[in-house]
């Protein structure tokens, strides 16, 4: 008898062991002590013949090492033969602290008091649980990208790695991606998650240049499970850090772990990026967030608006989302504008204050986009010079983005087809016609066509 | 066990000891405290398994012996007898007491049962002034916030270095923080390059403050001289001070500390400022106070500055009060600026001044801003602004 229990009670595992032992004790203790002193106990550590207690604090300990280690040892004794010696100790890093992390989440709100903006974020990981899905609203024009960040935040490392969003300026790249990292945090307190903009980063870099230090930067980074840099787009022209980041990205690849990255443009458009981390952020998921659409658009206001605490009316909403197209962050800019005048004059404003309190907010960028800044910004983006772009010209690669601006001063400000013509030096307006249906078919056919116009136009929209 | 002990000293141990007990559920015994002779001391214990206080008392012990008795109780009756000699006698666990013409008899719980307190495996300790160090805490300690989100902020700040001592408080609106120098280097093997740092529990430092606070009843001068010897060990620490007459433990707090680490702070402290007000500390207070009554629900009152002028404008407004708007003179250097407060957050801050002139060093609408005494570097508090609507 006393064999057969050897051998079992030698397969034990360590929770099997103290549940054993626990049991035991129970019948010697009153619940009330037995519920104060065993608490959060556990067995750490089993090794031929001694056995490790973790206790949660001095307190227990010396009760335990005081009151039942007699009992405890007898117990575990008759268990297992082997145990001599039973020691007892106060973990230095409980688990505790851990799952007050993953509670911080949804304490947020929104107050006009400001608080110190360093501590909001998470110490270790850098995020700031404001972003969450919860409060992501998802529309057709980010459905992709939310879809793989959710599976992501489910199973990282494993499918889309690396996974790239990118889309322009406030339309929740970065949300999205913190999102991950908050979700990651709460499915899995073991992993570790680091948030980093890219800026820190080629700091960081740099500085450990400075310092000799690189290994340790390197050894640092490459210990992380879940790696989000933000704005990857500025590795542009920076040689070292590219290498760096290279190495750092392969480790962690190899080792299956996730790595996310947000950009204001697709790869390929990032300049002066070496070939090989091109390739290699196009080899996981490539996904871009769009501009929000009219329903979009209202479905945003209305959770904002709901967070902030204020009721307006549809039509409000209805006035500020038909207006405000490009940019999350102005919808919520015009929001704040309706709530500060409801603050202070304590009325909710109707659809006809609301006009007048954002109507330098609403026709700035009308304003601002003049056709002078579509053909300057097209210029840009294809490396050419303004004049070139309206010299009679019928080089192809003059051709082309002469016709790209021709269909955005068309699409944009409406301008007439003669209008067109004079500003490209006095085209026919039969020339301006042609390039607008040409570039209209071309953008429904060729994807990637499409994606460069958007590209062009967040740029005129977003200086 | 049988004693005799003077009213006044049991008096002082159970005031010191009493206000940790708790009523607890599950484990009764921790509203006692623990009675017990060692050697030529009556010992006093009280835990609420967080902290733990001991105090001996100088006492004549006829006979050694322990006890745990209800300590609310105790402390309240001891309140009620005579400045005399007080005889404590314990049979059958029940405790006597005899005091001149007062008797009476509580019944006692099993000593055995209490909670055993934890020692600190070290000799090793830093030395202290209390009155500094008392003061110092005092002026951060009301603003930690018991915040569960962000357990660091639940506690205050202690970091040690060989020339300095800086205590710091944060509820991540405002934060204050106290700089202690020591005359000596500190010469203890404890303080590495980095410094030693740690993170005490709100509820043990008040209880810092109201050992010290009773202690001061004792006379100022003796206070003056006083140092607190401080041990560490991985996560606890043990606060100690010493009889004035032997060179033995009078007084003794441990405490847990609080696991995390305390946020960079140091980068929140402006470097610089863009407009600098310096001020009469009383007649901003009073132009604050008089503001707030018209600052309604939100607590905003609103500081405008022209350099020019050299008058700090105040004004609150409230949509069912009224408003108001007062001046005062001001040196001003650095721009114009309009910036909106939490009156509540400006008093506290300037509760802790006590010079006649503050500094106040603003950053604009949406920066932080810091107020400090005049002449005496030792102290700041960083306070953030009410967006301004």
């Amino acid at each position: 008898m006393i064999l057969i229990r050897g051998i079992i009670s030698g397969d034990m595992t360590k929770e099997e062991l103290w549940q054993a032992i626990l049991a035991q004790i129970q019948f010697n203790t009153s619940p009330a002590n037995f519920a104060t002193w065993f608490k959060n106990t556990k067995i750490l550590l089993k090794q031929e013949g001694k056995i490790v207690i973790s206790v949660p604090n001095h307190f227990s300990k010396e009760w335990l090492e005081n009151k039942y280690n007699k009992t405890i040892l007898k117990i575990a004794h008759s268990l297992n033969e082997n145990v001599k010696e039973i020691k007892y100790e106060v973990p230095r890093t409980g688990l505790e602290v851990k799952k007050e992390r993953s509670r911080i989440t949804n304490h947020y709100t929104d107050e006009e008091q400001l608080q110190f903006e360093e501590f909001k974020a998470d110490k270790v990981t850098n995020l700031n649980p404001r972003y969450s899905f919860e409060n992501f609203v998802v529309g057709p024009y980010n459905e992709l990208p939310h879809a793989a960040a959710w599976a992501i935040s489910k199973n990282p490392g494993s499918i889309y790695n690396p996974l790239f969003v990118y889309g322009g300026v406030g339309l929740g790249k970065t949300h999205l991606i913190q999102a991950i990292g908050n979700k990651t945090i709460k499915n899995f307190p073991d992993k570790k998650t680091r948030y980093i903009t890219c800026e820190k980063f080629i700091s960081g870099v740099v500085s450990s240049i400075k310092n000799h230090s690189i290994e340790e930067f390197k050894n640092n980074h490459r210990k992380i499970d879940v790696l989000i840099i933000d704005d990857i787009q500025f590795l542009a022209g920076k040689e070292k850090t590219q290498e760096e980041f290279f190495h750092i990205f392969n480790t962690l690849y190899e080792r299956n772990r996730q790595i996310i990255l947000s950009s204001d443009r697709p790869p390929k458009a990032i300049s002066s990026l070496e070939e090989r981390l091109r390739s290699r952020f196009e080899g996981g998921m490539i996904a871009d967030i769009g501009f929000p659409d009219y329903e979009t658009r209202m479905a945003i206001l209305k959770v904002k608006s709901q967070e902030k605490g204020i009721n307006l009316s549809d039509d409000v909403l209805e006035y500020i989302s038909s207006n405000i197209k490009e940019n999350v962050r102005e919808l919520e800019g015009a929001l704040n504008r309706l709530i500060a005048y409801q603050k202070l004059n304590n009325q909710i404003p109707d659809c006809q204050i609301a006009k007048t309190l954002l109507k330098n907010i609403i026709s700035a960028p009308t304003r601002m986009v003049s056709p002078k800044k579509i053909i300057q910004t097209v210029a840009e983006f294809y490396d050419l010079k303004e004049k070139d772009l309206i010299a009679a010209s019928r080089k192809k690669e003059i051709v082309f983005p002469r016709q790209i601006a021709m269909y955005i001063l068309r699409e944009s400000l409406n301008s007439s087809f003669p209008f067109i013509g004079r500003k490209f030096g006095g085209k026919d307006h039969t020339t301006a016609i042609h390039a607008f249906e040409k570039i209209s078919r071309e953008i429904k056919e060729n994807e990637r066509l499409f994606e460069e116009v958007n590209l062009i136009k967040q740029r005129i929209y977003s200086v | 066990m049988k004693i005799i002990i003077l009213k006044e000293n049991l008096k002082k141990g159970l005031d010191i000891t009493e206000k940790i007990t708790t009523k607890n559920l599950t484990l009764p015994i921790l509203n006692n405290v623990l009675i017990s002779t060692d050697n030529n001391l009556l010992n006093l214990i009280t835990t609420d398994l967080e902290i733990a206080i001991k105090y001996w008392a100088l006492s004549k012990i006829e006979k050694p012996g322990k006890i745990a008795i209800p300590a609310k109780l105790l402390s309240d009756f001891i309140n009620f007898l005579p400045e005399e000699k007080i005889n404590l006698e314990v049979k059958n666990n029940v405790l006597h007491i005899d005091c001149k013409n007062q008797k009476a008899q509580i019944k006692g719980q099993d000593p055995e049962e209490f909670p055993i307190i934890p020692k600190i495996e070290t000799n090793d300790y830093l030395e202290i002034k209390t009155a500094p160090f008392y003061e110092g805490i005092s002026q951060v300690i009301n603003f930690t916030t018991p915040n569960q989100t962000r357990v660091e902020l639940s506690g205050i700040y202690f970091n040690f270095q060989k020339e300095q001592l800086k205590i710091t408080a944060t509820d991540s609106f405002r934060l204050a923080e106290k700089t202690l120098y020591f005359e000596n280097k500190l010469n203890s093997d404890l303080i590495s390059e980095k410094g030693y740092s740690f993170i005490l529990p709100l509820k043990a430092s008040r209880e810092l403050l109201n050992i010290f606070s009773e202690k001061e009843g004792e006379g100022t001068k003796k206070i003056d001289s006083k140092k607190i010897r401080i041990y560490f060990s991985s996560n606890q620490v043990l606060f100690e001070i010493l009889f004035p007459e032997i060179s033995k433990p009078q007084i003794q707090l441990m405490s847990r500390l609080i696991e995390g680490e305390y946020p960079d702070y140091q980068e929140i402290i402006p470097k610089k400022y863009e407009t600098q007000l310096i001020l009469n500390r009383n007649e901003f207070l009073n132009k604050i106070k008089t503001a707030s009554l018209f600052s309604g629900k939100t607590n905003e009152i609103r500081l405008k500055a022209v350099p020019s002028k050299k008058e700090v404008e105040i004004f609150s407004q409230s949509s069912e009060l009224g408003e108001n708007k007062s001046s005062l003179f001001s040196k001003i250097t650095g721009k114009e600026i309009k910036v909106s407060f939490n009156w509540r957050f400006l008093i506290e801050g300037l509760a802790n001044i006590k010079s006649s002139e503050v500094i106040f060093e603003m950053n604009g609408e949406e920066g932080p801003s810091v107020l400090k005494p005049v002449g005496d570097a030792t102290y700041l508090y960083v306070i953030m602004p009410i967006k301004s609507t």
